[in-house]
């Protein structure tokens, strides 16, 4: 037998116990909780020795996005949106900016960085604990104003019942077309200066044009609710984001503090010879450079994001409708309320959702590597 | 264009003294090069004209400005670095135009400044290009690309070609004359390999331990070192040096080297006193063989025992001793095949011998 093939079953055979647990355990999984979504697995026999399954198709996902009972899903769909955006923006932004601050070596970067990065090994129950008396409506960070001689702050940080930028489920679709329009002039304003021409027939143009089309057709597009079922931002989210920027925006310091220390010292010359200033260095050379770090931030935060759990579970308890979460949901649903099935349906509604983020990013960094060989 | 002086510039780390007190005067357009071995502070000296380090000391005037707290970008110079330090996710167009666009330059005219110093240095086809995609001779050029499309008063060299193979080396190093010629812009390139320092520069500094060893001409400092180390560090291989006692036979200066006896032609060591001890420099290609002894005087001519022989393709390096104690580096021309042991004809030419101090090392007038 040659070396080269013996090699190669050698390998195969030591991989194959994981290959083994991670196709029963990770995809069969999956795989199984696809199918008991698409079941009647729920309701008073849910808990019988041999529980009847009746396949049912996507009835399931069609309940949760149009179901009269199911509002409070979708307005946990909701939160889990404005939440990931939002920790995004600011895990990512703080974490670069005190990475610029601490790349500039201040005197006791080292003592700094541990700071800043403490906070991510505590466990969410802790954090989630001390931001809930931090956020208590009558004291904490409402009463720091009196400090100063001011009015003490009276908003309701983890109950408030406002919310902002409000839109009716019924016209979900022109909304997310609005969305989608949105994107693309932003993205087509910010690379308008580099190339114009592929700025305005990629982005800028079909971008204007969609959002023109929408404004002016939107009332064809079918309505997917039969009444009016108004969602937004809820203000009582603020606190939970505001916790795990807190948690997080370290370790995107130090993500982005270790890829500014790989800058070669020439680089930084370079730059400074160019004419740069050092936000231009930042802005024209560091922070571009550091692209591939931008995008490992954005999809593990995005996946903590929308699995979140523990936190919120330790800042309002499960039932706090205002700041409810998709993944809380599915636990009430599922082990609370044992309608399984649509528990299930919940649980790969979420999982598609964080596929949306790794795919995209699997398959460019793949093809990128194959490119390379 | 500028003239650039350094006066009585020093740099110390703490207590660290690299650079001592240097003062130099660079002509406008001239070709300069700082060469000495690795921490002989030329590099620093380099980055502090640049303004990437602060001086301790003295004053650097660039054109007629003194330049010492003036920050890198206003001093309106550009610098090439050894690992050609390019931006890596900038095309090879944003790379070059990257300083013009700091600078606020319009589109337009950064268009054309680097299309036409793409021009120049024939990498109009590798525009689009990023960096990771050029080999290392093509890098090297956009690096210097991206120095001359600012104009600038001083372009720095800093190593540019030791990240290249040999044969690019060379290359390039042609590339760098020629473009200096057609720029005409005063030129400051550090280099620890002298074969570039010998070749590129209108005049040579050679450094050792912060310190100024001497300045002049390439062909100054190869055939009038100021002292043992300029002699050694320039000229490969290095200039033989013998022990050797200066006197006075038959009413003409002569040095005794062992048994050997050197006639002195130019007068060297005149200053000198009868007896004095001296060190004597012979440069291996002032040992000749064959057809070039011819137009030697005789009294030139003795005989010598090989030792070793190299052959180089067109020449041939030879270790030579010379009546029985007096061990040589001859470079000749042609390929000379001689056995060990053999005996060969060779001549001197004691008119480039150079003398110098035991002491101080120092060449003797």
């Amino acid at each position: 037998m040659r070396e080269v093939s013996r090699d190669r079953i050698k390998a195969f055979l030591t991989l194959l116990p994981s290959i083994i647990l991670i196709a029963v355990f990770v995809y069969g999984f999956i795989g199984n909780t696809v199918w008991i979504s698409m079941t009647d697995w729920g309701g008073v026999a849910s808990l019988a020795e041999n529980p009847q399954k009746n396949f049912v198709g996507l009835q399931n996902y069609v309940e949760l996005f149009t179901g009269f009972l199911d509002a409070r899903f979708r307005q946990d769909l909701v939160n889990a949106v404005y939440y990931s955006v939002l920790l995004l923006a600011g895990a990512v932004g703080l974490g670069m900016f005190i990475a610029i601050l601490l790349d500039r070596k201040p005197r006791g970067e080292d003592f700094l960085r541990t700071v800043f990065l403490y906070p991510m090994s505590l466990s969410f129950i802790v954090t989630g604990t001390i931001w809930r008396w931090l956020l208590a409506p009558q004291g904490g960070v409402n009463i720091v104003p009196t400090f100063f001689g001011g009015e003490k702050l009276t908003f309701q940080w983890l109950s408030s019942k406002q919310a902002l930028l409000l839109f009716n489920w019924q016209h979900l679709l022109p909304v997310l077309l609005y969305v989608v329009a949105f994107v693309l002039i932003i993205i087509g304003l910010f690379t308008l200066k580099g190339d114009t021409p592929k700025a305005l027939k990629r982005y800028l143009l079909p971008g204007l044009g969609l959002g023109a089309c929408v404004w002016l057709f939107g009332d064809l597009l079918p309505q997917i609710y039969f009444m009016e079922e108004m969602h937004g931002f809820n203000l009582a989210t603020l606190g939970i984001i505001l916790a795990t920027i807190w948690q997080y925006s370290g370790y995107t310091m130090a993500l982005y503090l270790a890829g500014f220390n790989g800058i070669s010292q020439d680089l930084m010359d370079a730059a400074r010879l160019d004419g740069a200033s050092d936000w231009g260095y930042y802005r024209h050379v560091a922070i571009p450079m550091l692209k591939p770090i931008t995008i490992s931030a954005v999809i593990i935060l995005s996946h903590i994001s929308l699995k979140m759990f523990d936190l919120i579970f330790a800042m309002t308890g499960p039932d706090n409708a205002e700041t409810g979460h998709p993944a809380l949901n599915m636990y009430l649903t599922t082990f609370r309320a044992n309608e399984f099935s649509k528990g299930a349906a919940i649980a790969i509604v979420l999982f598609l959702l964080a596929a949306m983020f790794i795919v995209p990013y699997l398959v460019s960094s793949y093809r990128q590597r194959r490119a390379r060989s | 264009m500028a003239k650039v002086e350094l006066v009585n510039v020093s740099k110390r780390y703490g207590e660290v003294e690299v650079v001592r007190n240097i003062d130099l005067e660079i002509e406008d357009n001239e070709f300069i090069v700082l060469v000495g071995p690795s921490g002989c502070g030329k590099s620093t000296v380099l980055r502090m004209i640049a303004g990437l380090e602060p001086i301790s000391g003295g004053d650097i005037r660039i054109g007629e400005r003194v330049v010492n707290n003036v920050s890198p970008k206003s001093r309106n110079v550009a610098m090439v670095f050894q690992n050609y330090a390019l931006y890596p996710h900038m095309t090879v167009r944003e790379n070059m135009g990257f300083s013009l666009k700091m600078s606020k330059k319009s589109k337009s005219e950064i268009d054309e400044r680097v299309t036409a110093a793409a021009e120049v240095l024939e990498l109009d086809t590798l525009l689009e290009r990023k960096p990771s995609e050029l080999s290392g001779g093509q890098r090297q050029r956009v690096a210097m690309g991206r120095a001359i499309v600012r104009k600038p008063d001083v372009f720095l060299f800093d190593e540019p070609l030791s990240n290249l193979d040999a044969q690019l080396r060379t290359q390039m190093r042609m590339e760098l004359k020629k473009l200096h010629m057609k720029l005409a812009t005063t030129t400051i390139y550090v280099t620890h390999d002298q074969i570039e320092a010998m070749t590129l520069a209108n005049r040579i500094v050679i450094l050792k331990d912060g310190f100024i060893q001497q300045v002049g001409t390439p062909v100054e400092v190869f055939e009038k070192p100021a002292n043992v180390f300029v002699a050694q560090f320039i000229g490969n291989p290095p200039m033989n040096i013998l022990k050797g006692i200066f006197k006075t036979e038959e009413g003409r200066p002569v040095v005794q080297v062992g048994s050997s006896v050197f006639p002195l032609p130019n007068g060297q060591g005149s200053s000198l006193q009868s007896g004095a001890q001296v060190l004597v420099g012979i440069r291996p290609d002032a040992i000749k063989m064959g057809r070039s002894t011819e137009r030697l005087p005789k009294e030139w001519l003795c005989q010598g025992e090989v030792i070793v022989s190299e052959i180089l393709g067109g020449q041939s390096l030879l270790e030579i001793v010379i009546d029985g104690e007096n061990k040589l580096i001859a470079e000749v021309e042609g390929r000379v095949i001689a056995q060990p042991g053999e005996t060969v004809p060779i001549g001197f030419e004691f008119d480039r011998m150079v003398l110098f101090d035991p002491e101080t090392t120092n060449a003797l007038s």
